[in-house]
């Protein structure tokens, strides 16, 4: 190389840039973070309560649930695809672990609670990365058949779960936390580790980023692309199985909607749409943003139909100001 | 030039703390074709997009026609009849050509409804002057990249003109197509409109403008009447210093890696056969549409063959996928970097090794260490200028994604390395390391294939010409009787 001009300069200035371009990432991530400390701040200017620890463990006890779903959704939407049908899968994990738990023990209930999500995620991706239906589509159908599914399976009565044991995953503590957020935290760890570590979780990026030119670089874009919603619909059964703890009771109608706060979490933790970009600390710090805003509406004794405003303000904001902010 | 249509002024821009113009002045002249010239990264694309409306100066002042002008959106430099073509298309992909053309200025009727007859005749106007033979009616994204450059260019004189400024137009196109554009810029020259072309092969230069700036890093090192300089001037002002000449060393042949044995693609191509040599270099030439990407295409397995066989190392191979050619020691680089190459909003480290991750992976996890330093080594081989390896690509002058994603093709230790238009968008300085680059890897033994439009390219790179014509191979010529002239001949001959 001598008709360059000096590689090690060039060398230098990628070692220092590395630095600046880091610290800017830092940035944008804390970007998310300072939203959520700032109303962390200002909630506990306007009620005393709300710092306490009681109280902000009620509200990690309470977001986990969608926050799980979150971790799962953030998965698709990396890949700038969008999984509908959570609620509904997560409404089927429910019934089948009541229905099982009748007869069976926990060791075999929750595995085939959750196998049974993952299948019908499985179909979910079949559809989406081998028959070329769109993600939108393919999950709405799904959204309104695994309802139905639950329905059958209930026949639209809920079923009562009567095992001690099984209450506890959903109200227990451990350490001082409760076990469903150290359900969630565990799902975080795992899912963050598989998408900054491992080649399935940096070609999840490239398929949204560009699904042609990871195709041609030899990434397995369809059977990644199942893989995904298999994700998807796995950790909607883990979520199912937190549900179905804390109620006790295999309703059908559980999980109604809760896809849509799945997604407004991953959209206000700054993951695009557009696929390619986000992480799952940020679908955390998400999370936290609307379950603590929900906690401090409901202590300062907020109309709860005012509160749908506040969080329809709250997503519409956030999603502005982070396409502002990736413009500059 | 007396004349002056627009006037840029010191003009500055920087991106964080990397400044990438500083002050530069541009002078266009009605009727005049002024060239920028420069490496990848001195800011002639920057320039360009200040210029239209892009991007907004960081200082500097610009007149158009002696008034003020501020632009603050592409549709603001439009409005003021200034028509930029950018180095990265930027055409709707489902749209139809036509709908392309007339986006964001439709025809209307009487009743203010789209005239959808009035757009079609207008969009055949439009391509029978351009000599363009395609269907107004499929989606653009179904066309080759030629094509569409071309389209850009029908779309850019749809509109009334008073500027119009064209970043590395021919890049992406062929020696005929390229004479079409040039007598389209003499035509619109003669009616007073100012030019501004960009340009990595100085022999255009000469051709067709009358001024030309250089850039180095983001300055102006000079600006002349181009009756007044010759190429070496040009270098000088780009890079400094001169070129040592160039000695291509005989290299030792290998076992046969590839074979083709009359294969063929239906509407694509036919009964093509040829070798490839661990250790050579075969150029494949030909006018754009001759079937040379095609054939590339169904070699990497993302394009099906009808009929014929394949052999990789003397084995008959069909491949499933890139994924299985990619096992096999095949690589590819597209032709077409937007489309099938960038992963625009990753970093370029991510970009580098997404071909083959598993180089990096132990124990199920990657090590980011390795992989740091796999791309470090890949900057400073290819010697990438980018403010760090975390940045995204598309931060990146073209000529610096490409180099990139030749990084890219080589994280998979290829034994077979396709590429195609390997140094499009590429300065002339890096073009020669690209050269070096391609000869170092043929002399460690792979084998490979260079698909270019460009006669020098191919002339300078291979052990032997390929010409194909119409979709099938229509001349084979060993590097003694490969010229310009009979690569040419077999090329358009009819
Ligand atoms: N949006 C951006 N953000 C940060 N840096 C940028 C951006 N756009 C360009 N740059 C930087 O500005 C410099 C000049 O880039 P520019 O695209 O103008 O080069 P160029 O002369 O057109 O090169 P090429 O011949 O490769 O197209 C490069 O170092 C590039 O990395
Ligand atoms: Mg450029």
């Amino acid at each position: 190389m001598t008709e360059t001009s000096s590689p090690p300069a060039a060398a230098r200035a990628a070692s220092t840039g590395d630095r600046s371009a880091t610290l800017y990432r830092l940035l944008r991530q804390t970007g998310v973070l300072a939203a959520l400390v700032l109303l962390i701040i200002v909630s506990s200017f306007l009620n005393d309560r709300f710092l306490s620890v009681p109280n902000l463990m009620n509200v990690l006890r309470q977001v986990s649930i969608v926050g799980i779903l979150a971790v799962g959704m953030t998965f698709v939407i990396l890949t700038k695809g969008i999984d509908l049908s959570v609620g509904s899968i997560l409404g089927v994990s429910v019934v089948l672990f009541a229905g099982l738990l009748e007869t069976q023990s926990m060791a075999v209930a929750i595995p085939l609670g959750i196998l049974a999500a993952m299948a019908l995620g499985l179909v979910n991706g079949l559809g989406v990365a081998f028959a070329g239906i769109p993600p939108f589509i393919m999950t709405l159908g799904m959204l309104s058949f695994a309802r139905g599914l639950a329905f059958i399976y209930t026949g639209g009565t809920p079923i009562p779960i009567l095992n001690e044991n099984f209450y506890d995953l959903g109200n227990g503590y451990t350490f001082g936390v409760p076990n469903p957020t150290l359900i969630l935290i565990a799902t975080l760890l795992v899912s963050g580790v598989v998408l900054a570590l491992t080649p399935f979780g940096r070609s999840v990026y490239s398929i949204g980023s560009n699904e042609d030119a990871s195709r041609l670089s030899g990434v397995p874009v369809g059977l990644y692309k199942t893989i995904v919603y298999v994700i998807s619909g796995g950790v909607a059964g883990i979520a199912g199985l937190v549900y179905a703890s804390q109620l006790s009771v295999g309703t059908p109608i559980a999980g109604q909607a809760y896809e849509l706060d799945a997604i407004a979490a991953v959209v206000v933790g700054g993951t695009s749409l557009f696929g390619g970009k986000g992480s799952v600390a940020g679908t955390f710090i998400g999370t936290l943003i609307i379950g603590v805003l929900a906690n401090i509406l409901n202590l300062t004794g907020v109309d709860p139909f005012v509160q749908q405003l506040f969080k329809g303000a709250l997503i519409v904001v956030a999603v502005f100001i982070m396409a502002r902010s990736s413009r500059a | 030039m007396t004349d002056e249509l627009l006037q840029a002024q010191a003009l500055r821009k920087q991106f964080g703390n990397n400044v990438v113009l500083r002050d530069v002045d541009l002078s266009v002249g009605r009727g005049e074709v002024h060239a920028i010239v420069g490496e990848n990264g001195a800011g002639k694309s920057t320039l360009i997009k200040i210029l239209g409306g892009v991007h907004r100066a960081d200082g500097g002042t610009m007149k158009l026609e002696g008034r003020e002008l501020i632009l603050n959106s592409p549709q603001a430099a439009l409005d003021q009849g200034i028509v930029v073509i950018h180095q990265e298309l930027s055409l709707a992909p489902d749209l139809t050509t036509e709908e392309n053309i007339f986006l964001g200025h439709f025809p209307r009727n009487a009743l203010g409804l789209l005239d959808r007859r009035r757009m079609r005749e207008r969009t055949r106007e439009l391509l029978d002057r351009l000599s363009i033979e395609i269907d107004p009616t499929v989606p653009v994204g179904q066309l080759s990249i030629a094509q569409q450059q071309m389209i850009e260019i029908a779309k850019a004189i749809s509109v009334e003109a008073k500027m119009l400024v064209l970043d590395e137009p021919t890049a992406v196109l062929d020696a005929n197509r390229v004479d079409t554009l040039f007598d389209l810029v003499e035509r619109l020259k003669a009616q007073g409109i100012g030019i501004v072309f960009i340009s990595h092969h100085l022999e255009e230069i000469f051709r067709i403008a009358d001024r030309v700036t250089v850039l180095r890093d983001g300055e102006r090192t000079g600006t002349s009447d181009v009756s007044a300089i010759d190429q070496d001037w040009l270098v000088s002002k780009m890079i400094g210093r001169e070129f040592e000449a160039h000695h291509t060393q005989a290299r030792g042949m290998g076992e046969v890696a590839l074979e083709l044995e009359e294969l063929s693609s239906e509407g694509a191509f036919e009964n093509v056969s040829f070798s490839v040599r661990a250790g050579e270099i075969v150029g494949l030439a030909g006018l754009i549409g001759a079937g040379r990407t095609e054939v590339a295409q169904a070699i990497f397995g993302v394009r099906p063959h009808s009929s014929g066989q394949m052999k990789v190392f003397g084995r008959p191979t069909r491949f499933s996928g890139p994924g299985a050619a990619k096992r096999q020691g095949i690589a590819y680089v597209s032709e077409d970097r937007k489309a099938f190459g960038l992963l625009p909003n990753r970093p370029v480290r991510e970009n580098a090794t997404i071909s083959n991750l598993a180089r990096f992976r132990s124990l199920g996890l990657l090590r980011l260490d390795r992989e740091r330093a796999f791309v470090r080594e890949q900057i400073e081989q290819l010697d990438i200028r980018l403010p760090s390896m975390q940045a995204e690509i598309s931060t990146l002058s073209g000529g610096n994604q490409q180099k990139v994603l030749l990084g890219r093709a080589l994280a998979g230790r290829p034994r077979v390395l396709i590429f195609d238009e390997p140094t499009r968008g590429v300065d002339i300085g890096a073009k020669r390391e690209i050269y070096r680059f391609i000869e170092e890897l043929a002399e460690d033994g792979v084998a490979i294939i260079v698909i270019s439009s460009e006669m020098e390219e191919v002339l300078r790179l291979s052990d032997r010409v390929l010409v194909m014509r119409g979709g099938r191979v229509a001349a084979e010529l060993p590097r003694g009787e490969a010229t310009e002239e009979s690569v040419m001949r077999a090329a358009s001959l009819d």
